[in-house]
């Protein structure tokens, strides 16, 4: 489980939809959830809130420029990867903090991904679960 | 609105503890007592039927005082109006199930209930059998209609389903919440198990050491932060395995088995048995019609 904090900066509701923007550092995550601050005290502009995503839904991709509909993108280095199997586990530090990434061996091997390169880590909003 | 304050010095195993709560508790609510043997739950449900002499107390249902020890007020047990299930099933072998429930009637009662009740809880083809001829489920059946035959106000239950397998378990809470809905009954119920605690009831009291800890619905009591996952299960660890470079977590949900993907620094703070909060996201799951 990746788990962050940061701060509360705007919450656009639709119906029970919302997106929430939350500042990690300087950077800013996109947060899709089905609560609205009707229904979730803690959805409240200013308030501190963790956000955590599961290491498989991580994507992660090469270098810093990736034009995909993916709000969620933070560049960083790769600190460590422990190879397995099927399944492999890349930790890459970031501005934020450190990020583990699961994905496939085969993939892994293919992108040829190597320790202390730069990768961009990325979340779909709708993957992101926030927590007080 | 149901007021219950108790006071007791109780003698527990490990010396004496100072049993102390006050409560209230809306009329039509299912109310489970949670916590470790010893903690004071079955004493307070003893008080409250007056099987059991307070310290200090009053308990006020309604308008009607049970129980006020400030001004020498203590309702007998035949005068409050409550039912009693316990673990044991307490029904009289000589009688046959419909002669158990007629036992019960107050004096003058009409007997339209028995044949209500033997409706309402299906006990229809056990009526004319005697106790020793049912299973244990059968017999915490006729146990639940034998309490509620003078109506109460307030059905307590002390773990009446602890002795039961589980598919049997789950058919008694089903009629438990059954009546208690048609009968718009107060329930009181003595549970350790978490999956029922979720399943039956609207409140949750923890009880630690003769005090409450805790009180709210079981999601909020039970799970120590909020998250935002929609698709939320409270569950048990049964089987931690590591696999290749990550971990495959077996948790019992209710009566089913699922597993989940875990990394080391999940399965850090975890170990077999444990009670953990499962949740995804809303936008995870899929639904497929059953034909």
């Amino acid at each position: 489980m990746n788990t962050l904090e940061g701060e509360i900066k705007s919450i656009h509701t639709n119906g029970s939809l919302s997106l929430i923007k939350i500042k990690v550092k300087e950077l800013l995550f996109s947060a899709l959830v089905v609560e609205t601050p009707d229904t979730a005290s803690y959805l409240k502009k200013g308030n501190s809130i963790k956000i955590i995503f599961k290491e498989t839904e991580v994507i992660i991709g090469k270098g810093k420029e990736h034009p995909l509909s993916i709000p969620n993108k933070i560049v960083g280095h790769i600190s460590m990867i422990e190879k397995g199997e099927i399944l492999s586990k890349i930790i890459v530090n970031t501005l934020v903090g450190e990020l583990i990434a699961i994905i496939t061996s085969e993939v892994m091997n293919e992108m040829v991904l190597e320790v202390n390169e730069e990768v961009t880590i990325m979340i779909k909003t709708s993957e992101i679960m926030l927590s007080k | 609105m149901i007021q219950i304050a108790l006071q007791k010095n109780l003698i527990a195993a490990n010396g004496d503890m100072l049993l102390d709560i006050d409560i209230k508790i809306k009329e039509g609510e299912f109310v489970t007592l949670y916590g470790d043997s010893g903690a004071g739950k079955t004493s307070i449900l003893k008080m409250i039927a007056g099987l059991m002499p307070a310290d200090n107390g009053l308990i006020k249902v309604r308008d009607k005082i049970w129980l006020d020890t400030k001004n020498n007020i203590c309702l007998k047990t035949q005068q409050r109006r409550i039912g009693y299930v316990f673990q044991e099933y307490a029904l009289f072998p000589n009688m046959t199930v419909k002669e158990n429930l007629l036992f019960a009637l107050e004096k003058g009662q009409d007997k339209q209930i028995i044949t209500e009740l033997i409706e309402l809880i299906e006990l229809g083809e056990l009526k004319d059998r005697k106790p020793e001829m049912l299973s244990g489920g059968q017999k915490q059946r006729v146990a639940l209609a034998r309490a509620l035959v003078r109506k109460p106000e307030i059905l307590m239950l002390d773990e009446p389903l602890s002795a039961l397998d589980h598919a049997m378990r789950s058919k008694l809470q089903d009629y438990i919440l059954k009546v208690h809905k048609q009968l718009n009954l107060t329930t009181l119920l003595i549970s350790h198990e978490m999956g029922e605690v979720l399943k039956m009831c609207d409140k949750v009291l923890v009880i630690e050491k003769g005090r409450i800890t805790r009180y709210g619905n079981p999601i909020d009591v039970f799970t120590s932060k909020q998250v935002s996952g929609k698709f939320q299960f409270l569950g048990e660890i049964v089987e931690i395995e590591k696999e290749d470079i990550i971990y495959i977590v077996t948790v019992l949900i209710g009566a089913n088995f699922v597993k989940i993907v875990a990394d080391t620094s999940d399965i850090k703070t975890m170990k077999v048995g444990d009670k953990i909060v499962v949740a995804s996201k809303a936008f995870n799951p899929l639904l497929q019609k059953i034909n």
